[in-house]
């Protein structure tokens, strides 16, 4: 920067601010530590913090402050040059039972066994693609713009599909995956879900399960193709190391797999596109689709009211962290029933959920926060919407069409996603906060 | 401070596609493994537990004729069953009108026995159609 | 029964129906077939249905009924005797790869890579408990009283602990989910999810994460653990077999894992009272904890209000397949404001919420027809109720039932579970409709 600096971090960064320091070229940045969390803290208290100590150092903070600014550089804060990360050996010979435990102590997995990634496997696994093993696939990384971006070919795609377990016929939808440069492991604090769609003559012909159990371990394309893409966002884009490269403070139970699944297209109601052709593709194109999000509801009701209605009244009230995306994912029974309806389109449905859906009271005041001041002050809508009380639905309509965080400019959105899986056993559904983000073409790389 | 050099450098992120001079030089990360050549025959433990044995139930010797005969019409309890056994009934007195049904909703949900009920079918009935979950 | 039958089932259950009637010894009972579903037809449909074919056979329906009950039996149908299941033979000999793909499509597996147990491996295992191998753990079935139930030794357990990955010292409380008789593959077509908490000193002795990312694949006990209890529901209870044992018909993708965790026991605030605790265990005891549920949501959102306001407007509005029960999973910062706010143990927070949570109107009335009637007829509470709209009624719907038929009781206990997990890189917080099952004790496995 041309001028000292003194860089303040609290605690629960001291890993991340550490690595980030390093990766930018100044590993020996004078860094001071504070307690977390501050932004709780009264005024007073965090004046208190001042007249404390660096809980990493141990060592009077104000005083450690001063010093990082007027403290004469060493020997070694002086030094330039490059640092070439060293990446180890090319080969590693051992027994399987040591393979294992090297790879899982090394971070390189998903610390679930897998496919040790002998020279033979990798080339069998080559086969599934046309493509030569040099060639760059893509780039990944934990979040663009504050983490480094790695690149990456298609062998070393080929590894980590080894690893996940997957036959070489699923190869070109992980690589399409892994072309997105979308990882399945976000570094965010609020632990981030992924989802993954695939479409079209793939599904079939590599037997994914869109039937009873979708979302579940029945079926080897369903769970390799899933795990694979946490395996290569770990491997190929550095995601995934706690305290670094990911901080979710609980994690998500969802990114063991990152819900990997065909949508059902031979039981989609007439009129109703796949999601693939929703978004450009033709029909016989194979397409992988990627949505973001955090949660997922599974609702299983037998309502006096139509589902569709369900549906809506679910979606009025529905809170989580995405709070104005939703996808639906319906079992084909379902579909059928609100297509019988007289909801010829997904778009039609969509179109009925927007203007019929509302906001709980207090949602729409912590959405709106200078709303009640407004209210006050007489202006409308505010004031009607107050006068409605604490526990009324606002005719408000929170759902819009927006692009999930670190999706690509334009492409086709909608306010509400919606998929059609299962296997018709009941009349069942669920729904998330998942936005859509992007689609790659899996016939790119047969 | 004391900077763990080496643990650095495993922390900063750089494109193995840029260290990949030859490939026979630098392998990027994850590394290969090298087995013993040759496909090795391992032999591996059947996971199974143990199922329980099945004792064979002989069925009910059948009736020669519908005719003047009493069915129970059962539903297990499946939405809209009560309805299509209904439908049953209705198409007996078109049909077969000799035939007489008397309904009845098994107790306990889909999978609940029902002993008194059958019970009341032996004494008072000749056979049973039962409709429809599972 | 001692007279004929004749079962009709709709045909989405054709395979469930025919493989029970062979688990309860009537291999060749008569079923015949409806479409599916029948739900949702009319009563002119219905009849249309009954002058129609049986999907299965194609044959006329009505005629095929009348049969079942009128020609006489074949000499197979008038078979007695016992018929033991065929589990296949003890050993399989292979390479790793041809064994990789046995196991997998004999439906061993969730479809990821294993460990092969060899006799050596399972001889390793088995160090980790101090039971003798032939000693029966339980029974698992993946429907008590709908499905068969099978049992199972510690030898057995131990295959499969080898299969998921585990070390030896993961086995005791492999052991004591097991023995809890829970499978980890229900088979209602609601697609259950499971959740597995340890606590107590286990968690530390075999350093299950429970820091940042603690639901997702970052250590691994937490990944391995999880799945084993997925594959041993499989192998030692026969669940998991779409369209027989498993009916569910979207899946649930928290079944790769289960929500394997442990609580965050070093940060509960004070007087906050670990989970197996609250259960009536010692401190020191190690505990697994199983609970049984649909959804999660998880919730990164910063509020205008305090925590406990929050999470109470989230369980007034929540709707899922459970809409009397629900789990908190908070992070332990936000654990520490709701006791800063006053609430001094799990109790008060959880009893806070369930006497002041609410229900939405639209809910309330579809689930209470009974009531409706009585408001439409001037019957307080209900008739005021009815006056209140679309807002949210002043009704309390998370409590524990009691006896069902017995009279409510006057001062119903909270049905919300609280659980303190995470990493505090930020105030989130999940919850889902899940309810407690029961606990076992790790100790007595070791």
């Amino acid at each position: 920067m041309g001028f000292p600096t003194a860089p303040l971090v609290t605690i629960a960064f001291e890993g991340l601010a550490k690595s980030n320091a390093a990766s930018r070229g100044m590993p020996l940045e004078r860094i001071c530590f504070l307690p977390h969390p501050m932004t709780n803290k009264t005024d007073e208290e965090m004046y208190q913090v001042l007249l404390g100590n660096d809980p990493v150092t141990n060592k009077p903070l104000m005083p450690e402050v001063i010093a990082a600014l007027t403290q004469p550089l060493t020997a070694d804060e002086k030094k330039t040059g490059s640092i070439s990360p060293d990446v180890g050996p090319a080969m590693y010979s051992d027994t399987a039972d040591n393979l294992q435990r090297y790879y899982a102590d090394n971070n390189l997995t998903d610390f679930m066994p897998i496919i040790l990634p002998t020279e033979e496997r990798v080339q069998a696994m080559l086969k599934g693609t046309s493509h030569s093993p040099d060639e760059i696939v893509g780039k990944l990384s934990a979040a663009k713009g504050a983490f480094p971006e790695w690149s990456f070919n298609v062998r070393q795609v080929a590894i980590n599909a080894v690893m996940a377990g997957a036959q070489p016929e699923f190869f070109p939808v992980i690589l399409a995956i892994a072309s997105t440069g979308q990882p399945s492991l976000f570094s965010s604090t609020s632990s981030f879900a992924r989802m993954v769609v695939v479409n079209g003559p793939i599904r079939d012909k590599i037997k994914m399960n869109y039937g009873i159990g979708a979302m579940g371990p029945f079926n080897d394309a369903n769970a390799t193709i899933g795990r694979a893409w946490t395996l290569l966002s770990k491997n190929l884009g550095g995601c995934g190391m706690p305290g670094q490269t990911y901080m979710g403070s609980q994690g998500t139970n969802l990114n063991y797999n990152n819900i990997c699944f065909g949508e059902t297209e031979d039981k989609l109601p007439e009129g109703w596109k796949p999601v693939h052709v929703q978004h450009g593709f033709k029909p016989e194109e194979s397409i992988v689709s990627i949505y973001s999000g955090w949660s997922l509801t599974n609702v299983c009701f037998f309502a006096q009211i139509p589902i569709h209605e369900v549906i809506k009244n679910w979606m009025t009230h529905y809170f989580s962290t995405g709070n104005g995306s939703v996808t639906l994912m319906l079992d084909p029974t379902v579909a059928a029933d609100i297509a019988r309806h007289g909801f010829g389109t997904k778009e039609d449905y969509v179109d009925y959920l927007e203007k019929n859906t509302k906001t709980p009271a207090w949602l729409y005041w912590e959405m709106v926060r200078n709303g009640k001041e407004q209210a006050a002050k007489g202006v409308e809508p505010f004031a009607s919407y107050l006068k409605m009380g604490d526990d009324a639905e606002i005719p408000f309509n929170r759902f819009v069409a927006r692009a999930p965080y670190g999706a690509p400019e334009g492409g086709h959105r909608s306010a509400v996603e919606i998929i059609v899986l299962g296997g018709e056993t009941n009349t069942y559904w669920f729904g998330g906060d998942f936005g859509y983000m992007m689609s790659a073409s899996i016939d790119k790389w047969t | 401070m004391k900077i763990n050099r080496r643990k650095l450098l495993s922390l900063i992120g750089v494109s193995p596609a840029i260290l990949a001079g030859s490939s026979a030089v630098g392998e990027p990360a994850p590394k290969k493994a090298r087995m013993a050549s040759g496909p090795v025959k391992i032999d591996a433990l059947n996971p199974k537990g143990m199922p329980p044995s099945v004792q064979l139930i002989p069925m009910a010797p059948r009736l020669d004729t519908l005719d003047g005969k009493t069915i129970y019409l059962v539903s297990d309890g499946f939405a809209g069953a009560d309805r299509f056994l209904n439908q049953i009934a209705i198409w007996f007195s078109k049909n077969m009108p000799s035939v007489k049904t008397v309904y009845r909703l098994k107790a306990g949900g889909l999978a609940g026995d029902d002993p008194a009920l059958w019970a009341e079918i032996k004494k008072n009935g000749n056979a049973m159609i039962m409709a429809y979950g599972h | 029964m001692g007279f004929p039958t004749a079962p009709l089932v709709t045909i989405a259950f054709k395979d469930l129906a025919k493989s029970n009637a062979a688990g309860h010894g009537m291999p060749d009972l008569r079923v015949c077939f409806l479409p599916h579903p029948m739900t949702n037809k009319t009563d002119a449909e219905m009849y249309q249905v009954l002058l129609g074919s049986d999907p299965v056979t194609n044959k006329p329906l009505m005629p095929e009924i009348i049969s079942a009950l009128t020609t006489p039996l074949t000499a197979d149908e008038q078979k007695t005797g016992t018929v033991r299941p065929d589990v296949g033979p003890p050993m399989y000999s292979g390479t790793q790869d041809e064994l990789q793909r046995l196991y997998c499509d004999n439906n061993y597996t969730d479809f990821m890579p294993i460990i092969l147990p060899t006799e050596e491996k399972v001889e390793a295992m088995l160090k980790g408990t101090s039971h003798k191998p032939d000693e029966v753990v339980g029974t698992l079935s993946a429907a008590r009283g709908a499905q068969a139930s099978w049992s199972f030794t510690v030898r057995h357990v131990a295959i499969n602990a080898v299969m998921a990955g585990a070390s030896p010292d993961y086995l005791p409380t492999i052991l004591a989910i097991s023995s809890t008789g829970q499978p980890s593959l229900f088979s209602s077509t609601s697609s259950f999810t499971r959740m597995v908490m340890l606590n107590g000193p286990v968690s530390d002795q075999i350093k299950m994460n429970y820091g940042i990312g603690a639901m997702g694949p970052f250590a691994e006990p937490n990944a391995v653990i999880g799945r084993a209890w997925t594959i041993l529901s499989k192998n030692l209870g026969g669940c998991g077999v779409p369209g027989l044992t498993y009916l569910g018909t979207l899946g649930s993708n928290f079944n790769y894992n289960n929500l394997c965790i442990a609580e965050t026991e070093n940060k509960l605030p004070d007087g906050w009272k670990p989970f197996h605790v609250q259960k009536g265990f010692k401190p020191e005891e190690s505990v697994v904890s199983i609970f049984s549920g649909w959804s999660l949501n998880n919730v990164a959102w910063f509020p205008n209000m305090p925590y406990h306001e929050l999470i109470n407007n989230w369980l007034t509005h929540f709707f899922s397949f459970g809409t009397g029960a629900a789990t908190l999973l908070l992070d332990p910062t936000v654990a520490r404001e709701a006791k800063e706010k006053g609430f001094n143990s799990k109790e008060d927070l959880s009893d806070y919420w369930s006497k002041n949570s609410k229900t939405p109107a639209w809910l309330y009335w579809d689930t209470h027809k009974n009531e409706l009637t009585q408001a439409k007829a001037g019957v307080e509470p209900y008739a005021s109720y009815l006056k209140m709209g679309d807002a949210d009624l002043p009704f309390q719907r998370f409590y524990r039932r009691g006896r069902f038929g017995g009279p409510p009781e006057p001062n119903p206990k909270s049905s919300i579970e609280i659980i303190v997990l995470g990493g505090e890189t930020n105030t989130y917080w999940a919850g889902g409709d899940f309810s407690y099952v029961g606990s076992a004790s790790v100790d007595k496995w070791r």
